[in-house]
């Protein structure tokens, strides 16, 4: 089991990704605890503002993984608290459908399984979206003029065939949080004037028009608060995440 | 992590990532290396890119366009990338045949544990020089997208001039390949 | 509770071994616990095995798995011939990465990688490397580890991981916080020894595995042998561990090693595998591995091969005439891999030799006229023409 994470620690997804990842994403981890998740235009394509009401939304089963942080730092990963996640996701995802008259569907494991090059091509493109357009400006592509501007083109044909859905909405969550070791060891540090996190919510959702192939909306998430292990507050994270969702006419 | 922080915040207040904007039209990438571009691209700089310059359309977690002018005989190819994840060095030697150069390139791009597959090699004017152009299929071992891609290389005066580019084999390399093979045919080794 | 019944089952095994020379006695009964229930979700256990679920989920879409049905059959009934009762539990991915690695999750899933497969000699070796993994599963040693992990309060051992990662990647665990311990090791390498021993392999062959990767790794200069064996970094091998399975070894006699059955098995992917491990550009240890199998016998042809292809992309002083000697010496088989004469052409074109460069360049493209390369080969020729 241990060895198979060996590779994900050398993470990076290209030469110069190896690179970011050493330093620049501390960086990025800075700016993104000093802005708070602010939802703007910078969340729609270009030209894209409601949904047609009547709209069927397929939901890709939602990519979460909680963990708990010990104190000595090691990220040990909590299937029960993954398992509420889920399903405060999914009540809420279907909680906001219904309120813009929307549809959702799901998808089946084994049609998960069909569209597996899909869904890994989805996240490549959602970490350059997180990475370029939504981080402030360090990292913004001039190409892109600011704009939502990414699209998957017809490689998202298989879905729709499969869903015979409009869109497909994306979601992808890590969110650790502090044991209560940690909390103290937190505690002690900080005496000395050493601070090290108490934990960290990060995550993305999209939005994808499957006639298209085009990101219509996009929202990320990075700040050190928010709880998806109740059901209130998973609320409240899944309502950040939603941010500007688009509304339904 | 406190130090990491630390560095962080140091790198920020250095900057030490950028993204500037390549405009279109003629192009002196290095001192030698001269390329005609139609259309924009983002030309992405960060430690641990050296010797190649980086380009990208959509973003570096999708599309990499990468431009190597001048590696000079003895060179490594991405040093400060392999010495800080402990891998292989690939060195460019001067007297090496194209077969060499090719292997030398997919050694680069192996190197993360993606695999590579040669798909063609054939002569090919680069820069107005005799080199080759070759396509190759990968697969991005961290994450397991699916790539294809497209080299372009020549050796001139002892220096090896190439360019590289991959993206997803799905929707993203078709997009963008005919604009790298437009690249490629405008470049001039002076 | 489930979780008494295994750890009793597990203590049984190793009640009658407290001295530290004992360790190296090998047991001759061995009480495998029963198999495992999904444990509570609440629980630390439930946590890794929900996460190591999911996990499986990716590998299984992954196009990195090999996905050859006889290959997985294959392996899949040597790990259930080891595993016995806990069979049903164990599902095996083979995936395609040049280097020795294999591991085996909490939730029965059990990775090997290629480069494991490219290294070990015989089903023996195999079934001492899966019937080692499959030791840890029973003894459900990751669970303990983690554990153990937790009680540490190294401030310094920081998983900065998380935070590395940041906004966009995938959360990780460090493989070296999850190493196993030298109890466990030991423990994996008596139960291993033992299941090998029960499924009729010959346990010697235990041995050869550590003592071959050990050759391989002391042939890279100056760097970790976590780098060649992934599986270093979870199983610390000191030498010592070699010896101490031949001391294992000598009181489970018998069994067999299965060579020509995993020779047979596994010939239709040699090819690509090697191709992988040339690509490595690790030389000095691709060149341990072939000369290790030229010596054994194994795919004469292709091996020659392929060390010809290692020296002539070394290209130090010498490797010209060694790859050369290589090549003709797989050249002479009945049924040569066309590139070698492609390799001999390349060659022989530097050296300046164009009669012998023209004719095993064209004896290649004769051979493979959809070689990728041909285009490429073919304006060699028409220089070495004119």
């Amino acid at each position: 089991m241990a060895v198979t994470t060996t590779t994900k620690i050398t993470m990076p997804l290209t030469l110069i990704f190896r690179a970011i990842c050493a330093r620049c994403v501390f960086l990025l981890l800075a700016i993104g605890l000093s802005l708070p998740a602010q939802a703007d235009s910078r969340n729609l394509a270009p030209g894209f503002g409601d949904l047609p009401k009547g709209a069927t939304i397929l939901v890709m089963p939602p990519d979460v993984e909680l963990f708990s942080i010990s104190a000595g730092g090691v990220s040990e990963p909590k299937a029960d608290w993954t398992e509420a996640a889920n399903t405060h996701i999914h009540g809420a995802l279907e909680k906001k459908s219904s309120s813009l008259g929307l549809m959702t569907r799901e998808l089946s494991e084994k049609d998960a399984d069909d569209l597996a090059e899909i869904n890994t091509l989805h996240a490549a493109v959602a970490r350059s979206i997180a990475l370029h357009h939504m981080s402030g400006g360090n990292f913004a592509l001039p190409t892109k003029d600011g704009k939502l501007d990414w699209s998957l083109g017809n490689a998202v044909q298989p879905i729709r065939e499969k869903s015979g859905a409009d869109y497909a909405l994306f979601i992808w969550v890590r969110d650790s949080y502090a044991s209560s070791e940690r909390k103290v060891a937190m505690f002690a540090l900080a005496l000395f004037g050493v601070g090290i996190t108490g934990g960290m919510q990060t995550g993305y959702a999209s939005l994808v028009d499957l006639r298209t192939g085009q990101v219509m909306w996009f929202n990320k998430l990075l700040r050190g608060t928010g709880d998806l292990r109740d059901e209130e507050s998973a609320n409240e994270t899944v309502k950040t995440l939603l941010a500007q969702f688009p509304e339904s006419k | 992590m406190n130090k990491m922080f630390l560095i962080a915040l140091a790198l920020f207040v250095a900057g030490c990532a950028t993204v500037k904007k390549v405009e279109s039209g003629s192009n002196m990438v290095s001192e030698h290396l001269s390329i005609n571009i139609e259309g924009n691209w983002n030309h992405l700089d960060f430690p641990g890119i050296k010797p190649a310059q980086v380009w990208t359309m959509e973003g570096v977690t999708v599309d990499e366009f990468l431009i190597y002018s001048g590696i000079q005989g003895g060179q490594v190819m991405h040093p400060e990338n392999a010495s800080s994840s402990k891998l292989k060095n690939f060195v460019f030697r001067s007297a090496m045949q194209t077969e060499e150069i090719v292997s030398l390139l997919e050694g680069v791009l192996s190197r993360d544990n993606s695999t590579f597959k040669l798909l063609k090699l054939e002569p090919y004017p680069f820069g107005g020089k005799k080199g080759f152009r070759f396509e190759y299929e990968r697969i991005r071992k961290v994450d397991n997208v699916q790539l294809r891609g497209i080299g372009f290389g020549a050796v001139d005066k002892g220096e090896l001039y190439a360019l590289l580019y991959h993206a997803p084999r799905l929707t993203f390399f078709p997009r963008h390949q005919a604009r790298v093979e437009a690249i490629a045919k405008t470049a001039l080794i002076r | 509770m489930k979780r008494r019944r295994f750890l009793a089952a597990g203590g049984a095994c190793c009640a009658g071994l407290a001295t530290n020379n004992a360790w190296a006695q090998a047991i001759t009964e061995y009480a495998a616990p029963h198999r495992f229930d999904r444990p509570d979700l609440a629980t630390d256990e439930g946590g890794l095995w929900a996460l190591m679920d999911r996990e499986e989920k990716a590998l299984r879409r992954s196009p990195l798995v090999v996905r050859d049905e006889k290959l997985k059959t294959y392996v899949q009934d040597i790990a259930c011939r080891l595993g016995s009762d806990h069979c049903p539990d164990i599902r095996t991915f083979l995936v395609r990465t040049p280097l020795f690695n294999a591991s085996m999750a909490p939730n029965g899933m059990m990775q090997i990688w290629t480069g494991l497969l490219l290294r070990v000699e015989n089903e023996a070796q195999l079934a001492a490397v899966i019937g080692h993994e499959i030791g840890h599963y029973l003894q459900r040693h990751s669970v303990e580890r983690l554990r153990d992990i937790k009680s540490k309060t190294a401030f310094g051992q920081v998983l900065g991981l998380f935070g590395l990662v940041g906004a966009l990647g995938q959360i990780a665990v460090a493989a070296s916080a999850f190493a196993y311990g030298r109890e466990h090791e030991r423990d994996a390498d008596r139960i291993g020894a033992f299941l090998m021993h029960r499924a009729g392999y010959d346990v010697t062959e235990s041995a050869k595995v550590w003592n071959n990767l050990l050759q391989e790794t002391t042939a890279r200069e100056g760097k970790e042998p976590e780098q060649t064996a992934p599986l270093f970094a979870t199983h610390p091998a000191p030498p010592e561990r070699r010896d101490d399975l031949v001391q294992l070894a000598k009181s489970l006699p018998g069994g067999k090693a299965g060579g020509e059955a995993y020779a047979e098995r596994t010939r239709p992917f040699l090819d690509g595998w090697l191709q992988d491990e040339v690509k490595r550009g690790q030389y000095a240890e691709s060149l341990v591995l072939l000369s290790r199998h030229i010596a054994g016998g194994v795919a004469p042809e292709l091996m020659r091969y392929y060390r010809g292809e290692v020296y002539r992309l070394r290209g130090q002083e010498g490797d010209q005439d060694l790859a050369l000697a290589d090549y003709r010496t797989s050249a002479l088989n009945p049924n040569p891999p066309p590139p070698v004469f492609r390799g001999i052409g390349l060659i022989s074109r530097q050296r300046g030799q164009r009669e012998e460069a023209l004719q095993a360049l064209s004896r290649y493209l004769e051979l493979a006229p959809e070689a990728p390369d041909s285009a490429f080969i073919k304006t060699y020729i028409s220089e070495l023409s004119s």
